[in-house]
């Protein structure tokens, strides 16, 4: 696999070719490499490997949240052709309409899901990268040839991705078809399984994915040819560049996305359809939260850490979340986001709950059998969100994993200055407990109030419906983050670390 | 009309450059008005103790950095204010480097890293280039290493990639910073030697910056440097004299 980066500084050329109007030539010589190319690009363990973990960690993510989308329209669209079939109310349009909607919404959030996890990791990819970058910006490659370089790459993982996800969501559905044909559950409708709506997820997948690897590699633009020749591998210029800017960006989302999320719970006094202004609500307000990131996380990131008490290990981990503050809030953001969604679906459920009791109490007539319609919705709904948590745990993983391998040098140097390798995955421990904290702060917090709106928008408006609620709290779902948070966080980054640590310091310091 | 950098037989020149760090009172000098010029097809050694300024002087001339005060010019081009496309061009195609750090792409074997400059520049070597590339990796004794990649490769051979790379282009100027720091004093000479070489036969200008005497023995011509500021300028001399010399600096004036 690391043959990949030749192929891509190839495709650089093809970049820089088209821009000189040498397009021909270059290709031509692309070609003209091919023959040669099994010896010379040998797989081989060579220093960008873990980037190309990372791609496949991507492609996965991509591979999923289209798999997701294709299969949740193929079931619907099967569903929504067993009503037509045996349509005697002459409801079926409105069923299919629902259907559909419902989809929509799961299929935004899965992609959404997607892309801040792709963003994230691919910033990831980029810092481990600067070295190499900062050498071909040395001898003369520009900054937005690097760019594209890793934005193609951004694009292949979409393509790949989505197309497999494509393949993969269809087989379950006709799985899902054809088990629930056999045991006579749903009649043969001969249900057509390649339709033009499936390019929605499809295209929507590839197009998202590729965007996230453009944004997420905006830091490209700041590596200094100088990077080629120190020993800094983390990003500080951004700092001083364009943190204006991205700030004021940052909070104008965060307004706008208030200013809908309000109105969402307004408008939910009078429709049901007011969910759809708070799902817009609220992927713009965390998107602002997320660009905001590496502000507004290393501060909760202190605050968490002067519980961790002083001895070395702990002092030096509360240090760094500070000392990095992209590197912290990339790794917290993939969290946050996992935290967020299931806190955000299970307060929902939670308000839901409250309201509809509430309702029944009100009219009991109206609400008879209510209970079993929503268990079952309450699956299902917690089915399509645990899509999401998935794409969000792997993005996670990831990052976590991908950060601490980057980190060798650093260990190797804190290894050379006498610290045990016990000591370096203490360190790592207190550093991932931190970040747990703090990154459920941040989601429960959000996750509470995007939950809230949720339900409220979406049932305010019902019959016997008590108004606006105070938020209901499942403390069972809450409890449940918690521990699948601290679990996949320490497993997460406590496996690179013994990995790392397992390597002389002498070595580590090699390493660029 | 401005007198220009090759009326004066000089490839590069900097004139009454500073550059300092932080805000007073807390600045830190690392050049204070340094004037000076590199001759054409001519062997610079830029010497001097660490903190000299040396890295930094090169750094500014090679358009990596900026300065706080002064002019540089490259041939006759003036880099001061130049863009940073600008300067990425300038460096692709008229500057080579060659560093302590051998800084090859570990992922391309040893002929794509010699020509990545012309990759960069998106095209393939003119007959007469790949002529003059081939005669380069014969020269540097590479030409059995050419499917090699870096790891494959001793520190000394890894070194003449990047002088391969570094000359490939037929730079105007050629950078090299502690270009021996890293090999035993052996692999260090030889290198020496082929830089040595590149600049009497071929006519290369070379600007090296190191704090070896014996690396300095080896240039036609040596700079000194001390505090940012050019204390001696001498034809070619012997690493004894040059560590004596350098000796004579450390006291306090």
């Amino acid at each position: 696999m690391s043959g990949r980066s030749a192929f891509a500084l190839h495709d650089e050329i093809g970049e820089r070719g088209d821009r000189v109007g040498g397009r021909r030539v270059s290709r031509a010589r692309v070609e003209h490499d091919r023959p040669r190319g099994p010896e010379v690009r040998r797989p081989r363990r060579a220093p960008r490997a873990s980037a190309m973990h990372g791609h496949g960690a991507s492609i996965l993510v991509a591979a999923i949240a289209s798999a997701f989308g294709v299969g949740l329209l193929q079931i619907t669209g099967l569903l929504s052709a067993v009503v037509a079939a045996d349509d005697v109310a002459g409801e079926s349009g409105t069923v299919a309409f629902m259907l559909q909607l419902l989809a929509f919404v799961f299929i935004v959030i899965a992609a959404y899901v997607g892309a801040v996890v792709t963003s994230n990791t691919f910033a990831t990819i980029v810092a481990g990268r600067v070295r190499s970058i900062a050498l071909l910006r040395l001898l003369g490659s520009t900054a937005s040839a690097q760019r594209n370089t890793i934005a193609r790459e951004g694009l292949a993982v979409g393509v790949i991705g989505s197309l497999t996800g494509a393949v993969a969501g269809t087989a379950i559905a006709v799985a899902l078809d054809r088990t629930a044909v056999a045991t006579g559950f749903l009649p043969d409708v001969g249900f057509s399984y390649a339709r033009p709506v499936l390019a929605v997820p499809i295209v929507g997948v590839l197009l998202t994915t590729w965007l996230a690897s453009w944004i997420g590699c905006r830091r490209v633009l700041t590596v200094t040819p100088l990077q080629a020749l120190s020993n800094a591998t983390e990003l500080r210029h951004e700092e001083v560049t364009g943190r204006r800017g991205r700030n004021a960006a940052a909070v104008t989302l965060v307004v706008i996305g208030g200013v809908l999320l309000a109105g969402a719970l307004l408008l939910g006094l009078l429709t049901p359809l007011a969910v759809l202004v708070g799902l817009f609500g609220g992927i713009i307000s965390f998107t602002g939260v997320v660009l905001a990131a590496d502000a507004v996380i290393p501060p909760v990131l202190r605050l968490m850490g002067r519980l961790l008490g002083s001895r070395p290990a702990a002092s030096l981990a509360a240090g760094n979340a500070l000392r990095y503050p992209q590197r912290s809030a990339r790794s917290t953001v993939g969290l946050v986001i996992g935290v967020t969604l299931v806190t955000t679906f299970g307060v929902a459920v939670a308000s839901f709950e409250q309201m509809t009791r509430a309702a029944m109490e009100a009219e009991p007539e109206l609400y008879q059998g209510i209970s079993e319609v929503l268990a079952m919705v309450v699956g299902v709904v917690s089915l399509l969100i645990g899509f999401s948590a998935l794409i969000a745990a792997v993005g996670l993983v990831n990052t976590l994993s991908l950060s601490v391998l980057q980190r060798t040098r650093e260990l190797g140097l804190l290894r050379a200055l006498g610290f045990s390798a016990r000591q370096i995955r203490a360190m790592i421990l207190a550093e991932s407990a931190q970040l747990v904290a703090a990154a459920l702060v941040i989601g429960l917090l959000l996750g509470g109030v995007y939950g809230w709106i949720g339900a409220q928008s979406m049932m305010g408006s019902v019959n016997g419906s008590p108004g606006i609620v105070m938020p209901g709290v499942p403390w069972i779902v809450i409890a449940a983050v918690v521990l699948a948070s601290a679990v996949l966080t320490v497993v997460a980054s406590w496996a690179p670390s013994r990995r790392a640590t397992r390597v002389s310091p002498i070595e580590a310091l090699a390493a660029d | 009309m401005e007198i220009t950098t090759t009326d004066l037989g000089l490839v590069a020149r900097v004139q009454h450059l500073s550059k300092s760090y932080g805000s007073d009172p807390n600045r830190v000098h690392a050049l204070r008005d340094i004037s000076l010029g590199i001759r054409a097809a001519e062997f610079t050694a830029i010497m001097g103790p660490s903190g000299s300024g040396k890295s930094t002087l090169m750094h500014i001339m090679a358009g990596l950095d900026s300065a706080t005060d002064g002019r540089s010019w490259l041939g006759d081009d003036e880099i001061t204010d130049m863009s940073d496309s600008q300067l990425t061009l300038l460096r692709r195609r008229r500057v080579g480097f060659v560093f302590q750090a051998f800084n090859l792409v570990p992922t391309l074997d040893v002929r794509a890293n010699i020509r990545l400059p012309f990759e960069l520049d998106g095209r393939r070597p003119t007959d007469a280039e790949a002529a003059w590339i081939a005669e380069l990796e014969r020269t540097l004794g590479l030409a059995d290493r050419l499917a090699h990649r870096p790891h494959e490769l001793s520190g000394g051979q890894q070194q003449r990639v990047a002088i391969a790379r570094a000359l490939s282009t037929r730079p105007a100027l050629l950078f090299a910073d502690e270009p021996t720091g890293n090999l035993d004093s052996r692999t260090g000479r030889e290198v020496l030697e082929l830089l040595q070489h590149a600049s009497r036969r071929y006519g290369q200008s070379i600007a090296m910056v190191t704090h070896d005497p014996i690396a300095a023995a080896y240039a036609d011509r040596v700079l000194f440097l001390a505090d940012g500021r050019l204390v001696a300028d001498r034809e070619r001399m012997p690493a004894q004299q040059i560590s004596e010399f350098m000796l004579s600096m450390e006291v306090p004036a």
